[in-house]
């Protein structure tokens, strides 16, 4: 397979926080294909979050080279534009707006399309859809504050995928999570995997976890450290 | 939902915070609505008191202020002897009493005021017209009522009113559009000077100049021959001194106007930089989504204008209630004015405050970076 189907290319990436005091990335190599499932793996502090700031392009790297869905990300001005149409968060802490509905959840990365709010309303119900909720047509109008924990992830992944991102990424999305619960949604995204064909980076501490994936990275001191193939 | 759906909405996730912002923020267009509304009525009314007919001088005695006096204090003979000045066309005496009304409401009764002129001369008091007829010079049981006073009094034509004892029937309604003439009644001066034992007095004579003559001139022509007996004003005198008066409530409401602004803006700016704070984690999901800085400033800077415009809105219903609420207990016959100006200054200053409210917290949220706002704890 040759360059042209990687999705993800970052080669000797560094970024440093407190004037240079904390090196996050130190050099970072790192190529993931269109439609992979990749985990990433390592202790607190090891750079792993701030890998995916710059995949996700919500942080600029001082020096190296990053490209995502083929856009050069040092050089890139609107970021803004890149993240609406290339890329699904999925936060640990699901992060959706309490006073708005599950369904105005969804909606919320639409505002940037060219979509009425009745297309909005249509695709984010779609979304919801896929996301196996057993009572759907309850929840659709409440506010996520009486949603169970893994309802609210589905929602949040519901949202992470409405404008048809080519990546995923997803910081500890079981983290906050019971391990019955963090098994359904993990569950929900390597389905979502499959069927969409999304890349999906998946960042974790727990090496179950972290076994769902194709490809398994190792990061220490803001390097890759080891690469793992899951058979 | 709509974008606009989304700004109309975000601003009262925190109903008792919104609440007490825009009870504030109304409290000062509440003010600026009834001191406007205020203010137009008398203009309404001073600018009214200049009809064509009309007398454009006042003769009072020296030391009253220009403003007649209550009950006699100039020799009638007077009225008679300013016809002789030159450009003074026709003059009339007037009698000018305060009476308390028996079976009048409860409202209205105090402060009515009769004057008593000759019939013939009514025009000179703004009076062209009446619904009825006028009364008769020296009958001793007719008069007319001012619209406002008839309405207090719950009086009509051919009604009977009692005054200083005795019975008077009401023969016509008239309406000048003062609200300070609208609130009394007029009956033969005769009459009222027998009835208050001011017989031969008048309390100030209506003077009206010839057409050709210039009014200024007559006022002063008329100083100048009774120097230390007789003051001289012309209508234009009194509306300019009431007018500068008004020109103080107008002062005072830009004033308030002013006041309402900055400490409006103060607390707006408080509510909305609370409200970006409380919501940095989403402003950082918000951009983690694609949401351009220009969004997230429309968005912050929207909910404040609405917060404000709102306030707007609670401010002009409660002064406007409020003035025809208080205006039974002022009862007399005035007559408050809502303009379109004063709501769409009530308005303005509304979103002037949102807008100065909201920018820098609208700024603040725009500039927040993404990977910062999503570690906010």
């Amino acid at each position: 397979m040759n360059k042209q189907d990687n999705i993800i290319e970052i080669h000797n990436l560094k970024k440093s926080y407190d004037k240079g005091k904390i090196q996050a990335l130190n050099g970072m190599d790192l190529e993931i294909k269109k439609g992979e499932f990749i985990s990433i793996m390592g202790p607190s502090g090891s750079g792993k979050s701030t890998l995916l700031n710059m995949i996700g392009a919500l942080d600029r790297a001082d020096e190296g080279y990053i490209k995502v869905a083929g856009i050069d990300l040092m050089k890139a001005k609107d970021l803004n534009k890149f993240r609406s149409q290339e890329i699904g968060f999925v936060f640990q802490m699901h992060n959706l707006i309490p006073n708005l509905s599950v369904v105005e959840n969804v909606e919320i990365p639409m505002y940037e399309t060219n979509l009425t709010s009745k297309e909005m309303g249509k695709r984010a119900l779609e979304l919801l859809e896929l996301m196996n909720f057993s009572n759907l047509s309850d929840i659709l109008k409440q506010n996520p504050t009486k949603l169970s924990g893994g309802e609210r992830q589905r929602v949040a992944i519901a949202r992470a995928l409405v404008n048809h991102p080519s990546i995923i990424l997803a910081d500890e999305p079981t983290g906050a999570l019971d391990s019955k619960t963090g098994d359904t949604i993990l569950k929900l995204l390597k389905d979502l995997h499959q069927k969409e064909n999304v890349t999906i980076v998946l960042v974790t501490h727990e090496p179950y976890v972290a076994n769902m994936a194709e490809r398994i990275f190792k990061v220490l001191d803001g390097k890759i450290v080891e690469e793992k193939k899951e058979s | 939902m709509s974008f606009t759906g989304l700004i109309l909405k975000n601003p009262f996730r925190n109903r008792t915070r919104a609440a007490l912002a825009i009870v504030g923020i109304a409290i000062g267009i509440a003010t600026i609505v009834v001191l406007g509304m205020v203010t137009g009525g008398l203009q309404t009314a001073t600018t009214s008191t200049l009809k064509s007919g009309a007398a454009e001088i006042t003769v009072t005695p020296v030391g009253s202020g220009g403003f007649g006096s209550g009950g006699g204090t100039l020799n009638e003979s007077l009225a008679t002897d300013l016809l002789n000045i030159n450009g003074v066309a026709n003059t009339a005496g007037i009698l000018s009493v305060n009476a308390n009304v028996t079976g009048a409401s409860s409202t209205g009764a105090e402060g009515f005021s009769v004057l008593g002129i000759d019939s013939d001369k009514l025009i000179l008091e703004g009076i062209d017209s009446v619904n009825g007829t006028i009364y008769t010079n020296g009958s001793s049981n007719q008069l007319i009522l001012g619209q406002t006073a008839a309405k207090n009094l719950n009086k009509t034509v051919g009604s009977t009113i009692t005054i200083f004892g005795s019975n008077f029937t009401v023969t016509g309604i008239y309406q000048t559009g003062n609200f300070m003439t609208d609130g009394g009644a007029f009956m033969s001066l005769d009459t009222l000077q027998n009835l208050t034992s001011n017989e031969g007095k008048v309390s100030d004579i209506a003077v009206k100049a010839a057409d050709n003559a210039n009014v200024t001139t007559v006022s002063q022509s008329i100083q100048n021959a009774y120097p230390n007996q007789l003051t001289a004003t012309t209508a234009a005198d009194q509306a300019s001194r009431i007018n500068q008066s008004l020109g103080f409530i107008n002062e005072a409401s830009t004033a308030i106007s002013l006041l309402a602004i900055v400490i409006g803006g103060i607390g707006i700016i408080n509510v909305m930089i609370m409200s970006v704070f409380e919501r940095t984690r989403e402003i950082g999901v918000l951009k983690a989504v694609g949401w351009r800085s220009s969004r997230i400033l429309t968005m912050i800077l929207g909910e404040s204008i609405i917060l404000t415009l709102t306030a707007a809105v609670v401010g002009i219903v409660v002064g406007v209630a409020g003035v025809y609420a208080l205006l039974p207990l002022i009862g007399s016959g005035f007559q408050p004015v809502l303009s379109a100006g004063i709501l769409l200054r009530a308005l303005g200053i509304a979103f002037l405050v949102g807008v100065i409210g909201g920018l820098y917290p609208a700024y603040r949220a725009s500039r927040l970076p993404p990977t910062e706002a999503l570690r906010y704890e």
